[in-house]
């Protein structure tokens, strides 16, 4: 790298007031200090890639540091400045490694065949573009909901809802490929470029015009770094709420459950959707919706996005915050803790489990949550 | 130290429903993606690490069509120097002495301390390329090597036996080595690196640039020809475990627990 992170990051700003550091879900339990790291940058007497500075894969880039910090600099884009230069020299953990290497093969970070993409809608009566064939409205399912057991409910539960509502969507089938959001985050630039290139020639093959996506982090990569697409990228709360209220959508069966909402990061904080899920969940009859303290834009960190999935974690200590996530929903009487991401209904279901509340509490998909009022 | 490794492309069937082809003769190889060789993946690596540590280059040397550029392009990527392809009808269908005859001919001009290639292909599976390479080039082999440490002109190997047992050889240098899984970690080449590589130049190889008599390589220079390929005939005693991913796994622990293994 020619340019110096300084540069590169515009780090001169920094007044090492340290309201990034205060506000990092994963410095208080592991040791990335993400202050330090910016002041290391600055003075560059840091390491240069996150081969030297392993923590800088504990970020789950939440985007906190870089929304509160007073001087405009960006520190979460440090961090992953610091992995695409480890990636770079070939340094990435086997671990992501593996998923870079699948995405690369097979479309998905997950290390499954593409033949087997459509495995989760077998039983179902999902409409698939051929190629070339118009799909102006695109359900992109997603690569975690394609494979992830768990996740597939997600996928499953939003095709009954749209079948109910009368919604004219079309899949892509097997030809649908990984967004990317996740491998920007990672640091593989290189593989982002080449999906955001392949993506966008064939979702303009099919004249997508509106994509209605299962994860947050799709429909932010689609909204906010896949250049001048010009198609209207939705999360699926966004889209369901439109459907309410055109009347579309009917929700006639009650759900009598005690229940609180866990805003995902890339929902929320990165893409500012606080309202729309929350609108879709009381229009559920039965539901007794009550707030968690930390939410909307102070909300705890799952530590489910920024590429986690596939980091394993350089030293932490101490209790998991979708732990505590789960400790609080379950201290605040809720029968189920509702989210509206895979990653996070995947971190979060198995806080359930290492926390001790088995039992007491379930995790569910707001797509879950609306089938079951169908 | 200046390192040879030979390496080869293979599809990835791992995750693929695998279907003969019309003629018998190989497989249907639409929608299976490309990748080097597992074990050659670590024989690569190894090389890198050692030429890092005790200076040097990595040439790697190929033999296959026109896509397997695309590992020759990954492995210079991730730091070879050098990349060498044998091309040409010459040397199709060869079987693996013919092959082996072949790399012979490229590497025996080049400079090199060790020849390092993976210890089985994950295609075929012959697990013989890499002797008959020795043999044609007249230099000591070890086979299934998990440990390699650095002596003066020779390297002690470690060999992967049965039952969790290590040999130890000493070994004159040059020498073949064909490199086990596991031996280390390979790195990553980044799509970036791969495109940059992509510039490089590749030397391109005939039978006749290399003095071959067309005779001995390919399928003419074979002894042994593939006949047919074959699905195995069915067996007796598998158990098909129906239902969701919850019940199948139940059943499963059910019949671990009958069996007595938990
Ligand atoms: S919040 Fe901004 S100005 Fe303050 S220490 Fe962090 S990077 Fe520097
Ligand atoms: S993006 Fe979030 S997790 Fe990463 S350093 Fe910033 S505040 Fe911490």
């Amino acid at each position: 790298m020619a340019v110096s992170l300084k540069e590169t990051y515009e780090l001169l700003g920094c007044i090492q007031c340290g309201r990034c550091t205060a506000g990092c879900p994963v410095g208080f339990r592991t040791y990335l200090n993400v202050r330090k790291v910016v002041y290391e940058g600055l003075t560059e007497t840091g390491p240069r890639d996150a081969k030297g500075r392993p923590e800088a894969w504990n970020c789950t880039t939440c985007s906190n540091c870089t929304d509160r910090c007073p001087k405009g600099v960006k520190p979460m884009e440090l961090l992953i400045g610091l992995r695409s230069a480890a990636i770079e020299k070939g340094k990435a953990m086997p671990t992501v490694r593996d998923a870079l290497e699948s995405t690369f093969k097979h479309g998905n970070p997950w290390g499954r065949g593409r033949d087997k993409r459509m495995e989760w809608a077998e039983d179902l009566d999902v409409p698939v573009a051929d190629e070339g064939e118009e799909a102006p409205l695109l359900y992109f399912y997603g690569c975690t909901p394609a494979y992830e057991t768990r996740a597939q409910d997600v996928a499953k539960s939003l095709v009954r809802v749209f079948a109910a509502a009368g919604v004219p969507y079309k899949t892509l089938g097997t030809a649908e490929s990984d967004c990317g959001n996740e491998i920007w985050r990672l640091g593989e630039q290189g593989l982002f470029e080449l999906l955001v290139e392949g993506n966008t020639e064939l979702f303009r093959s099919h004249g997508v015009e509106t994509i209605v996506t299962s994860s947050p982090h799709c429909m932010n990569t689609f909204k906010n770094e896949y250049g001048d697409l010009g198609i209207e990228a939705l999360h699926y709360s966004q889209f369901l709420k439109e459907l309410l209220d055109e009347g579309k959508l009917e929700l006639p069966t009650p759900v009598e459950k005690t229940v609180t909402y866990h805003d995902p990061c890339f929902l929320g904080k990165h893409n500012e959707i606080y309202d729309e899920p929350r609108d879709v969940l009381n229009a559920v009859p039965g539901v007794t919706f009550v707030e968690f303290d930390r939410s909307r834009e102070r909300a705890l960190c799952c530590e489910g996005g920024g590429g986690r999935m596939w980091v394993e974690a350089v030293e932490e200590r101490g209790e998991r915050i979708a732990e505590i996530r789960v400790n609080d929903a379950v201290a605040l009487g809720a029968d189920y803790l509702v989210t509206a991401c895979p990653f996070c209904l995947l971190t979060l279901e198995d806080a359930v489990k290492t926390s001790g509340n088995e039992g007491k509490i379930e995790v569910v998909d707001l797509s879950e949550l609306v089938a079951m009022a169908l | 130290m200046n390192i040879v490794v030979c390496l080869k492309q293979v599809p990835e069937t791992a995750e693929a429903e695998v279907k003969l082809a019309s003629d018998k003769k190989g497989i249907e190889m639409e929608g299976l993606p490309l990748q080097i060789n597992e074990a050659d993946n670590y024989a690569l690596e190894q090389a890198l690490l050692l030429t890092e540590e005790h200076d040097g280059d990595v040439t790697v040397v190929t033999l296959g069509p026109d896509s397997s550029d695309e590992v020759l392009r990954m492995s210079m990527a991730k730091g070879a120097a050098e990349a060498v392809r044998l091309a040409g009808p010459a040397f199709d269908r060869g079987d693996p002495v013919a092959i082996a005859r072949a790399l012979a001919a490229a590497v025996k001009d080049l400079e090199y301390d060790l020849v390092l290639t993976g210890c089985m292909s994950s295609d075929d599976g012959n697990t013989a390329v890499g002797m008959a390479l020795a043999e044609c080039l007249d230099l000591p082999h070890a086979t299934y090597v998990t440990q390699m440490e650095m002596g003066d002109g020779e390297v002690t190997v470690g060999r992967e036996l049965e039952g969790g047992l290590i040999e130890k050889l000493k070994m004159k240098m040059p020498c073949v080595l064909g490199i086990q899984t596991g031996i280390n970690e390979p790195r990553y080449a980044s799509i970036m690196g791969i495109a940059k590589a992509s510039k490089r130049e590749i030397a391109m190889k005939s039978a006749s640039d290399l003095g071959l008599d067309e005779g001995s390589v390919g399928e003419e220079g074979s002894r042994t020809k593939l006949e047919e390929l074959a699905y195995p005939p069915v067996g007796e005693g598998a158990e098909i475990l129906e239902g969701t991913p919850a019940e199948s796994s139940g059943k499963l622990a059910e019949v671990l627990r009958e069996k007595g293994f938990v």
